[in-house]
């Protein structure tokens, strides 16, 4: 029902400028997710598409009509706050038909003790019990209905914020954050039941995060943000096998990817003294780049003498199914690590336990052709640098 | 009995016990009873002599000593005494201009306190801090000007320009009572109403006046009190006996060369009553932990 189109849309707030020329469609039923660090503004960007914060420059649309100056309720959206925001003097029932009694609202209702009298006549209508009935089923809500917000523990308040969002079928469900204030456990719950609303309903959702699990495992879009300024708008597939940058291949994926310098000769990298085999799709021309690899694209083995990196195990941490191994690559390599890798070590992951003790010499190897290319002094993937002056094209869309 | 002693049982965690400020302790019950008894008696005195007094013969109240107990016998001349002034009607009077004075100014110190709160606007500060205007200046002061003002805009000796009058000097406290009240809920349920559909004057009547309302019902015992009790503005703006508030009424009773003293404790007994009435109802009211679960902390 609704497309989302954001053009240009920059925000200040006195000299910080928040949002820098923002633009970004958003096809109908997509989930986006707008990811990104605390102060990224993100929210902000959410609030301006509900319509709480003016934008200081740019044109929001939907359906092909500007929306800038309409009031949240005349764009047709629901919001879900992160604090939940319910209305602590009603009921979880009430909180619900909200948003519904509203629309039978008349001015005399504005005498104290009136209004309340009108939306529980209007509440108990047949049809409208019904709608209310079928909403907190589905949210599992049936049994709280008499109680007050302050009753009910975070999940199920967010339950009813959700409820309360579903209840008036809007074309578009803005979500800012819903889950950071709930333990992990409820998290991953709600999770599948967001996922689960945007399936049953079909609209548009965006939602914001910073929590990059949420974003992978919710979203058919992600944007990331940082400092304001869009980094990659793709899938997540995308996102992760094709980071747009270092700022992004670093920000998704836990570990991070792991960033070497590498120099390249004739459009043949090499890391130290070891000799990767040249890209395919993409030229290199000489000079420095910065290689990116997946933990899992990395394995290690006890063979001090096999072919890849030299070095020693300096972490290794159990997670169960897979394990985590912290390698402290030979000094004789001359190997430059990326500054920020995390405790100047190459991350590598495997499935199941490994025989590797903290101490021993192991060799790295290689699945070069996972690998990314990074311009040195940009941070911008080569790859899809390359495709862009190669199509013509502007933007990195996935 | 041996691990009872080694871990006494407490009625506080233990962390509570921890936390407790130093030198601050819990009085025993029979203390405290005690204590609230002593409050009551000093509290309840004067009402209690009031009622004393009002059904004492006047012999006993100018000639010998007072009696400690009321002589209950008395209550039907009471009614006589009474008789003779329109108590009650000057008791609906003080009603209707307590309650205008208390309606009137609760319309304007929510609307007034919700701007302050919440909007920004150039002399916000000053607006705020001017409202005191009228509490800065002894009301004996301002008598003359607003009597000057009233006798030209027609509203001398009428109730309507007594309530506006008392508004005046009853609403600043209001509006700064509710102001604090306001800037206590959280703004995202203001934000939720809007999405909502709601316009920001359906916001206010609909979600944020039922969460303030432990503060209105507060600011209403104030104005109410004043409005009640009001008596300069009053002896000086109404000279017909028929528009008198008690308060005027009351004090008509002491007469230059003969005071009834137990007609007028009658009388003032008969004047407590609707107050004590309309404090009771309300202070129901002033609890706190509206807002409880709205937003995470």
């Amino acid at each position: 029902m609704a497309k989302l189109s954001l053009r240009n849309i920059s925000k200040r707030f006195g000299d910080t400028q928040v949002i820098h020329d923002f633009s970004a469609d958003v096809d109908n039923g997509e989930f986006l997710v707008l990811l990104g660090a605390s102060g990224s503004g993100k929210s902000t960007l959410l609030r301006i598409i509900a319509g709480l914060t003016d934008p200081t420059k740019g044109d929001i649309i939907f359906d092909n009509l500007r929306v800038n100056r309409q009031s949240p309720r005349e764009r047709d959206i629901a919001f879900v706050f992160q604090s939940y925001a319910l209305y602590p003097h009603l009921t979880v029932r009430e909180n619900i038909t909200f948003p519904l009694a509203l629309d039978k609202f008349k001015a005399w209702h504005h005498i104290p003790g009136i209004s309340a009298i009108a939306r529980r006549i209007f509440g108990s209508s047949k049809e409208v019990a019904e709608r209310v009935d079928s909403v907190s089923s589905m949210l599992e809500l049936d049994e709280y209905s008499k109680r007050k917000p302050g009753g009910l523990s975070g999940g199920q308040r967010q339950r009813v914020a959700l409820a309360r969002a579903l209840i008036r079928n809007p074309s578009m469900f803005l979500l800012d954050e819903p889950l950071s204030n709930l333990d992990a456990k409820l998290r991953a719950e709600l999770r599948g039941e967001i996922v689960r609303l945007h399936k049953l309903t079909g609209k548009t959702f965006v939602y914001v995060t910073h929590d990059q699990v949420e974003a992978m495992t919710m979203a058919t879009q992600i944007v990331i943000l940082h400092n304001g300024i869009v980094q990659q708008h793709a899938t997540p597939q995308e996102i992760y096998a094709r980071p747009a940058n270092t700022y992004v291949a670093r920000f998704i994926g836990s570990p991070p990817m792991n960033l070497m310098s590498a120099t390249v000769a004739d459009g043949q990298p090499a890391l130290g003294r070891l000799r990767l085999p040249a890209p395919e799709g993409l030229r290199l021309g000489t000079g420095p780049v910065t290689l990116g690899l997946r933990p899992e694209h990395l394995t290690v083995s006890a063979d001090v003498d096999g072919p890849g990196l030299p070095g020693t195990v300096r972490r290794i941490e159990d997670l169960g199914a897979d394990t985590l191994i912290g390698i402290q690559p030979d000094r004789t390599l001359d190997l430059k690590l990326w500054e920020l890798n995390q405790d100047d070590l190459i991350w590598i992951r495997q499935t199941g336990q490994t025989r590797l003790m903290t101490g021993d010499p192991c060799t790295v190897a290689l699945n070069a052709g996972m690998a990314s290319y990074f311009d040195s002094d940009t941070g911008a993937n080569l790859a899809s640098a390359a495709e862009v002056s190669d199509a013509g094209m502007l933007s990195s869309h996935g | 009995m041996a691990t009872q002693e080694a871990h006494p049982v407490t009625e506080h965690a233990p962390h509570k016990r921890r936390l407790k400020a130093p030198g601050k302790r819990n009085f025993s019950k029979p203390v405290r009873v005690l204590m609230l008894a002593a409050l009551v008696l000093f509290s309840g005195f004067p009402l209690y002599w009031m009622l004393n007094t009002a059904l004492s013969q006047d012999s006993e109240l100018y000639g010998q000593a007072q009696g400690w107990w009321p002589h209950w016998e008395r209550l039907a001349d009471l009614g006589d005494v009474i008789g003779t002034v329109p108590i009650f009607k000057w008791l609906t009077n003080s009603m209707v201009i307590a309650g205008g004075t208390t309606l009137l100014s609760l319309i304007f110190a929510v609307l007034a306190g919700y701007a302050l709160s919440r909007f920004k606007f150039y002399g916000k500060g000053a607006a705020g801090f001017l409202l005191f205007a009228t509490q800065m200046l002894p009301e004996a002061l301002l008598v003359v000007p607003i009597y000057a003002l009233f006798a030209s805009l027609g509203l001398l000796n009428g109730m309507g320009g007594l309530i506006l009058a008392n508004v005046a000097f009853t609403m600043p406290v209001s509006v700064w009572i509710i102001k604090g009240a306001i800037d206590a809920i959280p703004y995202e349920i203001e934000e939720a109403a809007a999405v909502d559909g709601c316009p920001r004057v359906t916001i206010l009547s609909l979600v944020l006046t039922p969460l303030i309302l432990p503060s209105i019902a507060a600011a209403a015992v104030i104005n109410f009190f004043d409005g009640w009790n009001e008596f300069l503005l009053a002896k000086t703006f109404i000279a017909e006996r028929d528009l008198w508030p008690a308060s005027v009424g009351l004090a008509s009773f002491i007469g230059q060369y003969l005071t009834s003293l137990n007609s007028v404790m009658a009388a003032a007994l008969l004047f407590t009553l609707p107050a004590l009435i309309f404090f009771l109802l309300v202070q129901r009211r002033i609890v706190s932990g509206l807002t409880a679960g709205s937003v995470k902390g």
